[in-house]
C-alpha cells in the first residue's frame, strides 16, 4: 500500500513536505499507521486490527459504514475537505519543529516582558505533576467517587486563593484574569443595582475590551476613572462624584495597576464605595507580600494565575482566579468544590452548589462557563507548595530588588523617564520614551537581542498605537549584566531616535 | 478482573506540615505600610519530595482516559496523543510571550494561520478565530457577534430572542442570557427538532437558533436544510454548537448544512486533553455575514510574513487575554496534520461505528428511546430499573466499580433517567466488548449491590446533599468548623 500523491490544497495548509520523511511516496510505516477498510490510511491511534471493523459491521448486520450515515441528506453531504493527506508521526514532529524553529523564544533574549504574563522559572516538579495523565486525561469530576484526586487538588487550590486574598470562597478557576474580571463585573451586578461599572483608565486596553464585552450583553457600561498624571493613582474624587451621580454597581481596581505600580488609594476605596461592590484584580505573587485585599474591603478578588507554574505559551492556556465573600457564594460563577463525607463518614469532596450552574439552571445560571482551567489550577497549587510561603515572598522581594536596580539604571538616561510614575512598584513599572514612539525604541532594542517591554497603546487605534509608554518588567531570571546591557542599548536607541528626527 | 482504585489515607496538604504564619514577609522598600502583608501566607512549608508524593498519591485516586474508558456522552473522551504533549512543551512553543514582537513569533503565527485554514475547511465556514477559551466562551462570543450584526442592521430592537431545542446543552441558554438575549425552547419530536414547532416559533423577534447536530440524543437532525431555510426565512441566524462535530468530520459540515456561525471544542474533536475540567480551546468559525465581527486580532498572511491584524472596525474586540490557548491549538494542529483528509473522515466513521455497535449491544439491557440509527453517542433510559428501587445514579456508581467511567447521566432531560454514552474512535472492539460486559454485570446486579456502589474506589458513595447544605469550601472553612468543634452528624443515605 502506498500513499497517493495528494492534490495540492492550494493555500498551503498541509502541503509542506519536510525532512527526509516526505509522506507522499514512502510505504506506510506499520508502527505508526495502518490501512483501514476502503484503503484509508489512518493513525495507529484509531484501533484497526485486521478484521476488527468487519466484525463491528457484521454485528450490526450491515456491509459498510456508509449505511450508518444514511440519515445525512444527500444535499447536505460534502465531497473532500481538501486538507491534504495524513502524515507519519515523525513527519508531524518534524513539521511542527520546523515551525517552532522560526520562533525566537524568550530564552534567546534579555527579556523584560511582563504585563499579566510572566516567564518566571517553574520548578520541574510542577510539570511532572501536571503530566500525570490520571490528571490531564480526566474530565470535569462529575463522578466524584472516581475523581477524588482532582477534586482534592481543586479544594486545595480554592483554599490557597482564599488565603492569598483574605476572602472566604474561591471557585475552581475561570479562563484567565481578564475573563475573571468580566465575570466579576456580572457578579457585582447581581449584588447591586445600577448600570455603570467603574474601571481605571490605566487598565490595559485588552482587559477593557474584554470587560466591555461582558458588560454589553446585559446593557451595562464601563466608565473610566482617570488617574493622577504624576503618580498614576486613581482619582478618588472622581469616584466620589460618580457614586453620588448614582447608578454605579461596582468598581474594579488593579494591584499592581496597568502601569505596574502600587496605588495606596485602593485601601480607601471600600470606605468611599459603601455597599457598592469592590473588585480588586491582584497579581498572585504580589499577594505574598501585600495586604490581602479582603482586609481592606474587597468583595471580589480576581487575578491571572499564569505566573505560578504555567508556561507563557504565547498567551494560553492561562488561569483565571476568583474569590468572594461567603454570603455571596450563591451568586458566584464557575465550579466550586466542597468538602463532605462518604457513606462511611470518611472525608470526601464533590462539586457543590451546582444549582448556580448552566447545566442545572440554564438561562438563569450565574455564568455559562463549563470547561474551566482545572489543570492550570493544579499547576498553580503545586507551584505554590513547592516554592512555599517563605519562598514566594522572598521571590517577590528579590524580583522587586531587580526592578529597582533596573529603574535606577534606566532612570539616569536622558530622553527616558523611568519610572514614569512617582509611585511604589514591585516587579514592573512604566517607562516613558521622550523621543519617537515606544515601538521604535523597542525595535532598536530588539536588534540588540533585548525585549525591552510592552507598548501600552491600543493597537486598534492609530492615535495610541505609537504611544510612548512601555511597561518594563524584571523577572527572577534578570541578571545585573542584562540590566546593564539594557541601559547601554536604551541610551544608544534614544540617541539614535534623536538623530533621525 | 477485579478493579481496585488506590486508597491512600492522604492528609490535605496543610496537614502535612506546619505553616509559618507568625512570620512577616521580607520588607520591600517603598511599599506603604497599609499595603504591606503582616504575616506570610498561611500555607505549609514542605520538601519537594513530600509535595511530589502528595500529588502523585492524589493522582492515583483519579480516573483518566489513560486509566479507563470514559464513556461520558457529549464529552468525546478520546485518546490524547502523547506526541502532542511532547510538542507543546518545546521551548519554541511554551517559551513564547504573547506580547513579544510578531517578527520573533513567525512560526507560532503560521501555525495559528494554518490551523485556522484547516478548521475553515472542516467547518465549511471561511473565517476562523481561535481566541475563545472553551466552547461556552465561543457560544457567548458568537452571540455577541450576532448582536453586533443586528445592531448594524437596526434590527436589534426587535431581534431579542434566541431559540433552542429542548435537547440543547445548558451552556446554550446560559450564553444567550449573558449575551443579552431571552431564550425560548423548541420542543423535540422523536428526539429531533419538531419542524412545525420551529416554524411556529420563528418570527422577526428571532435573532438566532442554536443547534447541535448530531444532537445530544445522538441523532442527526435530518431536517437540517429545512431548519436552515426556516430560520433564514425569518431573518434569523443559525448557530452550530460543535460539541458533537466528531460524528460528521468529512461527511458534512456546518457551512453545507446552512449554519452562519459555529464554535468547535478542540478539547473534544481535536483530542486536546480535558485536564480534569480544563483547559479547553474554543474555535469560532463564521460565514460572510458575521465574519467582520470576529474578535481581534485576526492572524493574516501578507506576502511570506504573518502578522496580527487589529484593523477590523466591526470586530466585537477582545474576548480573552492574548489570542486563545496556543498550547492547545498546537496539539490540535498536530492532530489534524497526522490525520489528514482520510484520517479525519475515518474518525467520524469509526466513532459512529463504535457508537452503533455499543448501542445495539447495550440496548439489550435497557430501552433506547427514539430511532435506532445513532451517530457518535446514544441514549438509554434507566426508567425500568425503578421497579427494583434502582436509579440511573446507582447504575453509574456500580459501573465505576468495574473500573470504567460512567456515562453522562440525567441529561438530556427529555428522556427519563437517561444515560448518554459515547466511546469515541480510539476505543478498540476489545474495549467496547469489555465495557458492554461490565455494563451487563452492573445492570443485572442486585439492588443491594447497586445501592452500595461504589466499593472499590478511594471513597464510597459521597453525600452530595450535605456538601451543598453545609458548604465547606476551603481550608479556612475547615478550620472554623474545627474551632467550633461541630460534631459531625451521622451519615445519611446515598445521595440522590
Amino acid at each position: 500500500m502506498r500513499h497517493e500523491k495528494p492534490p495540492p490544497s492550494g493555500d498551503g495548509t498541509l502541503e509542506y513536505v519536510c525532512c527526509a520523511l516526505g509522506p507522499t511516496t514512502e510505504p506506510i510505516n506499520p508502527l505508526l499507521r495502518s490501512v483501514a477498510l476502503r484503503g484509508a490510511v489512518v493513525p495507529r491511534w484509531i484501533p484497526n486490527e485486521p478484521g476488527e471493523e468487519e466484525a463491528l459491521l457484521e454485528a450490526l448486520q450491515i456491509s459498510s459504514v456508509e449505511q450508518l450515515f444514511r440519515d445525512v441528506p444527500k444535499k447536505a453531504r460534502i465531497g473532500r475537505l481538501g486538507v491534504g493527506p495524513g502524515r507519519e508521526e515523525p513527519d508531524v514532529v518534524c513539521e511542527v519543529d520546523r515551525l517552532l524553529d522560526r520562533n525566537k523564544p524568550l530564552a534567546k533574549f534579555a527579556s523584560f516582558l511582563g504585563g499579566r504574563i510572566s516567564n518566571r522559572y517553574s520548578p520541574a516538579a510542577v510539570d511532572a505533576m501536571v503530566s500525570r495523565s490520571e490528571f490531564y486525561t480526566s474530565y470535569t469530576p462529575f463522578q466524584p467517587e472516581a475523581s477524588q484526586g482532582m477534586l482534592r487538588v481543586l479544594f486545595e487550590f480554592q483554599s490557597l486563593w482564599v488565603e492569598l486574598t483574605g476572602l472566604d470562597v474561591a471557585n475552581a478557576s475561570l479562563y484567565d484574569g481578564a475573563t475573571a474580571a468580566g465575570e466579576a463585573l456580572l457578579f457585582c451586578r447581581r449584588l447591586h443595582e445600577g448600570h455603570r461599572f467603574l474601571v481605571p483608565a490605566s487598565l490595559p486596553w485588552e482587559e477593557k475590551s474584554v470587560l466591555e464585552n461582558y458588560a454589553s450583553g446585559p446593557g451595562l457600561r464601563l466608565e473610566e476613572v482617570p488617574f493622577d498624571e504624576r503618580t498614576g493613582r486613581l482619582d478618588l474624587d472622581f469616584v466620589r462624584r460618580a457614586l453620588s451621580a448614582g447608578d454605579v454597581f461596582g468598581l474594579l481596581a488593579d494591584i499592581p495597576n496597568g502601569f505596574g505600580h502600587l496605588d495606596e488609594g485602593v485601601a480607601d476605596l471600600k470606605g468611599i464605595l459603601g455597599d457598592v461592590p469592590l473588585v480588586v484584580a491582584a497579581d498572585p505573587l504580589s499577594l505574598s507580600v501585600l495586604e490581602p485585599p479582603g482586609r481592606y474591603g474587597a468583595d471580589v478578588v480576581v487575578g491571572e494565575g499564569q505566573g505560578f507554574g504555567i508556561a507563557p505559551s504565547f498567551g494560553g492556556p492561562l488561569l483565571g482566579l476568583f474569590a468572594c465573600r461567603a454570603e455571596h457564594v450563591r451568586s458566584a460563577p464557575g465550579r466550586i468544590v466542597g468538602a463532605t463525607q462518604d457513606v462511611e463518614g470518611r472525608p470526601a469532596f464533590a462539586l457543590t452548589l451546582q444549582t448556580r450552574e448552566q447545566h442545572i439552571r440554564r438561562s438563569r445560571a450565574t455564568s455559562n462557563i463549563c470547561t474551566n482551567q482545572s489543570l492550570m489550577a493544579l499547576a498553580f497549587t503545586v507551584y505554590a507548595t513547592v516554592v512555599g510561603p517563605r519562598g514566594l515572598a522572598t521571590l517577590q522581594a528579590s524580583i522587586a530588588e531587580k526592578a529597582r536596580t533596573l529603574a535606577s539604571a534606566l532612570g539616569g538616561i536622558e530622553g527616558l523617564k523611568a519610572p514614569r510614575f512617582d509611585a511604589p512598584y514591585l516587579g514592573e513599572f512604566t517607562v516613558e520614551v521622550g523621543r519617537g514612539t515606544g515601538e521604535e525604541f523597542l525595535d532598536r532594542l530588539r536588534r540588540k537581542k533585548i525585549l525591552g517591554g510592552i507598548p501600552l497603546g491600543d493597537p486598534r487605534s492609530r492615535a495610541t498605537r505609537g504611544a510612548e509608554r512601555i511597561l518594563v518588567a524584571a523577572t527572577d531570571a534578570t541578571t545585573d549584566r542584562e540590566i546593564q546591557k539594557y541601559a547601554r542599548a536604551a541610551r544608544a536607541a534614544i540617541a539614535a531616535v534623536g538623530r533621525s528626527e | 478482573m477485579t478493579f481496585r482504585q488506590a486508597r491512600w489515607d492522604e492528609p490535605d496538604v496543610w496537614d502535612l506540615a506546619p505553616s509559618p504564619v507568625r512570620e512577616a514577609p521580607p520588607e520591600i522598600p517603598g511599599v506603604p505600610d497599609r499595603l504591606r502583608r503582616k504575616e506570610l501566607v498561611r500555607w505549609p512549608e514542605l520538601a519537594e519530595l513530600e509535595v511530589v508524593r502528595h500529588y502523585t498519591r492524589l493522582s492515583q485516586m483519579n480516573f483518566g482516559i489513560d486509566t479507563a474508558p470514559y464513556a461520558l456522552g457529549s464529552c468525546t473522551m478520546k485518546y490524547n496523543p502523547k506526541v502532542s504533549e511532547m510538542l507543546a512543551r518545546r521551548p519554541g512553543a511554551a517559551g513564547l510571550h504573547p506580547y513579544q514582537p510578531e517578527a520573533t513569533a513567525q512560526g507560532a503565527l503560521e501555525l495559528l494561520w494554518r490551523l485556522e485554514r484547516i478548521l475553515a475547511k472542516v467547518t465549511g465556514l471561511p473565517e476562523v478565530s481561535l481566541q475563545a477559551g472553551a466552547g461556552a466562551h465561543g457560544e457567548w462570543a458568537a452571540l455577541l457577534m450576532v448582536r453586533a450584526y443586528f445592531r448594524d442592521r437596526n434590527e436589534l430592537e426587535h431581534r431579542t430572542e434566541v431559540l433552542l431545542p429542548d435537547t440543547a446543552h445548558g451552556t446554550n441558554p446560559a450564553s444567550a442570557m449573558m449575551a443579552g438575549f431571552s431564550t425560548r425552547e423548541i420542543r423535540s419530536k422523536d428526539g429531533c427538532v419538531d419542524l412545525d414547532a420551529l416554524r411556529a416559533a420563528v418570527s422577526d423577534r428571532t435573532a438566532c437558533f442554536m443547534l447541535t447536530n448530531p444532537n445530544t440524543a445522538g441523532l442527526f437532525e435530518s431536517d437540517i436544510l429545512e431548519i436552515a431555510e426556516t430560520v433564514h426565512g425569518a431573518g434569523g441566524m443559525l448557530y452550530y454548537d460543535g460539541a458533537n462535530l466528531n460524528a460528521i468530520l468529512g461527511v458534512t459540515h456546518p457551512g453545507r448544512m446552512g449554519f452562519d456561525v459555529a464554535h468547535l471544542n478542540l478539547h473534544k474533536t481535536f483530542a486536546t486533553p480535558h485536564g480534569g475540567g480544563g483547559p479547553g480551546a474554543g474555535v469560532l468559525a463564521a460565514g460572510e455575514s458575521l465574519a467582520p465581527y470576529l474578535p481581534v486580532p485576526r492572524v493574516v498572511k501578507s506576502g511570506r510574513k504573518f502578522r496580527f491584524d487589529y484593523d477590523r472596525p466591526k470586530s466585537i474586540g477582545k474576548i480573552k487575554t492574548a489570542y486563545g490557548n496556543f498550547g492547545l491549538d498546537l496539539r490540535a494542529f498536530a492532530f489534524a496534520l497526522t490525520h489528514g483528509e482520510e484520517g479525519l473522515n475515518h474518525v467520524a466513521r469509526r466513532a459512529v461505528l463504535n457508537s452503533n455497535y455499543l448501542a445495539s449491544k447495550m440496548g439489550q439491557f435497557l430501552p433506547r428511546p427514539f430511532r435506532s440509527l445513532v451517530k457518535h453517542e446514544f441514549l438509554l433510559s434507566g426508567a425500568p430499573l425503578k421497579a427494583r428501587g434502582v436509579r440511573t445514579l446507582d447504575l453509574a456508581k456500580r459501573l465505576l466499580d468495574e473500573g470504567v467511567h460512567a456515562p453522562t447521566i440525567y441529561f438530556p432531560s427529555l428522556v427519563e433517567e437517561s444515560l448518554m454514552i459515547e466511546l469515541p474512535e480510539t476505543e478498540s472492539k476489545r474495549e467496547l466488548d469489555q465495557y458492554i460486559a461490565a455494563f451487563e454485570r452492573a445492570v443485572t446486579d442486585t439492588a443491594e449491590n447497586l445501592h452500595a456502589a461504589p466499593r472499590s474506589l478511594a471513597v464510597g458513595r459521597i453525600d452530595e446533599v450535605r456538601a451543598a447544605r453545609e458548604p465547606r469550601l476551603s481550608w479556612k472553612d475547615l478550620r472554623s468548623a474545627a474551632a467550633a468543634k461541630v460534631e459531625a452528624p451521622a451519615s445519611v443515605g446515598p445521595a440522590r
